[in-house]
């Protein structure tokens, strides 16, 4: 289930720093302002409607002036609106898509449409409406209606001029009538019988007799002296617009007539003449009215309302078109101007939660876990705004946790690359050697004394061991490298003799699984250890045993041997010749060879008793030339070069026993040379493996190389002469001493003894011995 | 169909472009007022000619301003009136029933079934005192603006607004 909410401080925005400007408020749904809007637009609709369905009520003028500028003004604001927000969401969508912000191109696709899908129907409607109104208007105005209400109207007015015309002549007939009647006299039965035919005839329905007199300004005002009316008209009297009727004929104003409404139905029309004497003088005004009756008036009133209403039309045709074409366009602008907004609207709500989105991903991408997404619809949008949060939160949570693994992986990386590292160091520096051979057969450790044992070189790492092991005397590796897993225990330990330029390689050789975690098999570990120098010593250390029995057991019956052979000598002295010559030449045989085997019994006395040295810090060099100094004139057909090393630091050795081991390697190679030749002894200082070397070359006829090894055992010996322990002797002073002695072949052709003394704590105070 | 709308829409601004109406405006000052006089030319009466037979109230409305010119600036409005004459036109009785105002105060009325009567009334009227002169500075030239408001209107479709149906004016110089 999604969450429903992040932390408040990402759905909130910050407060506004004092003086900022405010954010803008982020986009919402708002159903009551939906509402709102919808129901404004109704409503105006609503209005529309109505104006429009009372259009028809209004007067015509009212309707161009008032309400065409209304709608005018109107129509033209919600033009300006629609125009504005038209251009203000293209300039939007213009700079969004500059900016290139997702969706923009969508949501300009969107709004177009959607704006396309209101405007082209909005606007042929319009052009269609407009054109039916034009059709409509022109409609209204046509020949027979216009010739039909124009006769109407004229044989109304005809019919009304033509009863002025008679009022006027009846009136004007009657003044003339009474031009010899006395007005101010008392009996007016004259004036009465004079006016009373044409009331009794019809030609009027009410004759009104006025006598004129002068009032304090001397202006003649009009008094009433006579009224006769028809019995048959009613209450047909009217006596302010009669006076008045009569001071306009009395002041000389021509056309006095007037036609008056009267109010129980009906018109009047009447006119007013001077009563002049025969002199000119105005005597008195006759006002004559005719009564109109009321369906008579009223038709004749609608004739002509029917006919100026239809003329006003006509008149104001074209503003009346722009009114209806107002309210049309209004109508249509509102659907516009609606349509427009809940397009962008739409849109909007579309393709925002959607940017949103976007931008939270790039934000997201960019390894800002903690953006969240504000939440604005309840819809979809919003359901899919919280998966993406909860997706977010996820992601923070998980990336927590690997920060935190990665920080135990990178300490337990360092652990491990630590013990890596001593364990190369180890390697490195270990006597032993180390192969390591992976589950598929290859090898993938192959440390310096490995390498160095079995004169491989690191190229080899990587290869399939059996193919490394392939060669000669690396066979039995080969064996142990492939040789199938026994369930619960190491393979056996091995010792293999090598031939490494010309000596032999005594290793010892084990192999052990590498397990994994799970107890898989990986691979395997071979082990090398070069126990040469272990069987070395087992080996002396038998023969000096061998030689102390024999010397003890030699030795001991020597002495009577040789005093019998003495005793005899002196017995058979007085002997005759021949006897005593054979006794002399046997008992001095036998003495003879007794001296002999006591020397050799006395070398093998020293050999088995050979003290231990005492080392001092020696200065080398000086010790060779004085041991040469030794040699000096002895051999003249042997030459003796000396090539010491420029700096050689002093040596810890014991110089008895190094002056005897110089001297055995010198005789040696003198009685090689047969006393003529080259002899070199060479000094050398290897710095980095803390030893000096000391080296005895000639260029005699050299050793086979089998034969090399074995020249340091004891009683091996290639001359005629000789015990064959002095090499022996050699090799164990040097062994004691913590150096090794190799024999090999020197350039181009001779014998070349290499002595290596360590030479690592010279540095110890001079005059100190270690035994 | 779009074409003829669209002319008729775009009609609305080269309306009203005759130069057929005109008004001549004569101005003096004497015993301290402006006396205005104004004839308007006849074609503003044939454009109401219709109008008024068809029985609507027409009206002519003079606004008159009393301006004093003024140099590289728009002209000083030293006082303005309205004179606004009304015709109505019965068409059963085939008369007319004139009127004239002077800033909503009527002044002169009357009846008449002569159309030239109802011309002459309609389309001018001779020396009103429109101005007092208190405000005017003596030596000094001014002139009267007139300008022509004609109701009801004859406009088009969408656009009501128009022109002033015609204008003129007087210059004079005051000398008391």
């Amino acid at each position: 289930m999604p969450r429903r909410s992040a932390s408040p401080s990402l759905l909130r925005p910050p407060p506004a720093a004092p003086g900022a400007l405010r954010p803008r408020r982020p986009f919402r749904d708002n159903p009551l302002q939906v509402l709102l809007g919808i129901f404004a637009l109704v409503a105006a609709l609503a209005g529309v409607m109505v104006l429009l369905n009372r259009s028809s009520e209004l007067a015509p003028d009212f309707l161009s002036e008032f309400v065409l500028y209304s709608l005018s003004v109107v129509d033209l604001t919600m033009l300006v609106g629609l125009v504005f927000v038209l251009a203000r969401s293209v300039i939007k969508m213009l700079v969004e898509r500059k900016r290139a912000l997702p969706f923009a191109r969508f949501r300009a696709k969107l709004v177009l449409v959607l704006l396309g899908m209101t405007l082209i129907p909005a606007v042929l409607v319009l052009l269609v409406g407009s054109q039916l109104i034009f059709n409509s208007v022109n409609r209204w105005f046509n020949a027979p209606m216009d010739e039909m209400l124009e006769s109407a109207q004229r044989i109304a007015s005809d019919y009304y001029h033509e009863r002025q015309r008679q009022v006027a002549d009846e009136t004007a007939r009657l003044a003339r009538s009474l031009a010899a009647a006395d007005l101010a006299s008392a009996d007016l039965r004259v004036v009465r019988d004079a006016v009373a035919g044409s009331v009794t005839d019809q030609r009027l329905t009410l004759v009104e007799v006025y006598r004129l007199a002068p009032d304090a300004d001397g202006a003649p005002q009009p008094v009433p002296v006579v009224d006769v009316a028809s019995a048959a008209a009613g209450p047909v009297k009217a006596p302010d617009t009669s006076e008045r009727l009569a001071a306009r004929a009395a002041s000389g104003q021509p056309d006095a007539w007037i036609r008056e409404p009267l109010e129980s139905g009906g018109e009047l029309i009447r006119a007013a003449a001077l009563i002049r004497k025969a002199d000119g003088t105005a005597t008195g005004v006759v006002v004559g009215s005719v009564h109109l009756t009321g369906e008579m008036a009223a038709r004749a009133r609608r004739m002509t309302k029917a006919y100026e209403s239809y003329t006003q039309l006509r008149v104001l045709k074209r503003p009346l078109t722009g009114v209806y074409l107002s309210f049309f366009l209004m109508v249509t602008l509102m659907i516009l101007v609606s349509a427009s907004w809940m397009g962008l609207y739409l849109a909007k709500r579309i393709t925002r939660p959607v940017q949103l989105l976007a931008a939270a991903a790039r934000e997201i991408g960019a390894g800002h876990f903690e953006h969240r997404v504000e939440r604005e619809t309840v819809d979809e949008f919003g359901s899919l705004v919280d998966a993406f949060n909860t997706m977010a939160d996820e992601l923070a949570t998980s990336r927590r946790a690997l920060e935190q693994s990665s920080v135990d992986l990178q300490r337990k990386h360092a652990e491990v690359e630590d013990r890596r590292r001593f364990t190369e160091a180890v390697l490195d520096r270990v006597a032993t050697g180390v192969i390591t051979i992976d589950a598929g057969g290859r090898i993938g450790i192959l440390n310096p004394a490995a390498a160095k044992l079995l004169a491989l070189d690191a190229g080899a790492v990587g290869k399939p061991a059996d193919e490394v092991f392939a060669a000669g005397d690396l066979k039995p590796l080969a064996e142990l490298a492939t040789a199938p897993y026994v369930a619960g225990r190491d393979w056996p330990a091995q010792e293999i003799s090598l031939n490494r330029d010309g000596r032999e390689v005594q290793l010892a050789l084990a192999a052990t699984p590498l397990h994994g975690e799970g107890r898989q098999r990986e691979g395997r570990v071979l082990v090398l250890d070069d126990v040469t120098p272990l069987i070395r010593a087992q080996r002396v250390a038998a023969w000096r045993e061998v030689a102390r029995r024999l010397a003890h057991e030699i030795k001991n019956p020597l002495t009577p041997i040789q005093l019998c052979a003495q005793r005899l000598q002196r017995q058979f002295a007085a002997s005759p010749e021949p006897v005593r010559a054979l006794v002399d030449e046997c008992t001095g045989t036998i003495v003879g060879e007794v001296e002999a085997l006591k020397t050799l019994v006395d070398e093998f006395s020293q050999f088995a008793r050979m003290p231990s040295p005492r080392r001092v810090p020696t200065d080398v060099h000086q010790l060779l030339t004085g041991t040469l100094g030794l040699y000096e004139g002895l051999f003249a057909h042997v030459r003796i070069e000396t090539l010491f090393a420029v700096s050689l630091p002093p040596v810890r050795l014991d110089p008895d026993q190094i002056r005897r081991v110089l001297i055995n390697l010198i005789d040696n190679a003198i009685e090689a040379l047969n006393q003529r030749g080259l002899l070199v002894v060479e000094t050398q200082h290897d710095a980095a493996a803390g030893v000096a070397r000391i080296i005895v070359a000639d260029d005699g006829p050299g050793i086979a190389p089998e034969e090399r090894d074995k020249l340091f055992m004891p009683y091996y010996s290639t001359k005629k002469r000789g015990s064959g322990l002095g090499l022996a002797i050699v090799r164990r002073i040097v062994a004691e001493h913590g150096g090794t002695v190799e024999v090999g072949a020197n350039e181009p052709r001779g014998t070349r003894f290499v002595i290596e003394l360590p030479c690592g704590d010279a540095d110890l105070p001079a005059g100190t011995e270690t035994a | 169909m779009p074409i003829r709308l669209l002319a008729l829409v775009l009609g609305v601004f080269v309306v009203e472009a005759d130069g057929a109406r005109s008004v001549e405006v004569g101005a003096v000052a004497r015993n301290g007022r402006v006396y205005v006089s104004s004839t308007a030319s006849d074609g503003l009466m044939e454009d109401l000619d219709e109008a008024i037979q068809a029985g609507l109230a027409a009206s002519i409305t003079y606004d008159a301003e009393l301006r004093r010119p003024v140099s590289v600036w728009f002209d000083r409005t030293v006082a303005s009136a309205a004179v606004a004459t009304t015709v109505q036109y019965d068409t059963l009785t085939r008369r007319y029933q004139l009127s004239r105002s002077v800033d909503g105060r009527l002044d002169d009325s009357k009846v008449s079934e002569d159309k030239g009567e109802v011309k002459r009334f309609a389309l001018g009227f001779e020396r009103l005192p429109l101005f007092s002169t208190a405000d005017l500075e003596p030596n000094t030239e001014y002139y009267v603006r007139i300008r022509v408001r004609t109701r009801p209107r004859v406009t088009l479709f969408f656009w009501p607004w128009g022109r002033d149906a015609a204008s003129g004016y007087a210059r004079f110089t005051f000398i008391p």
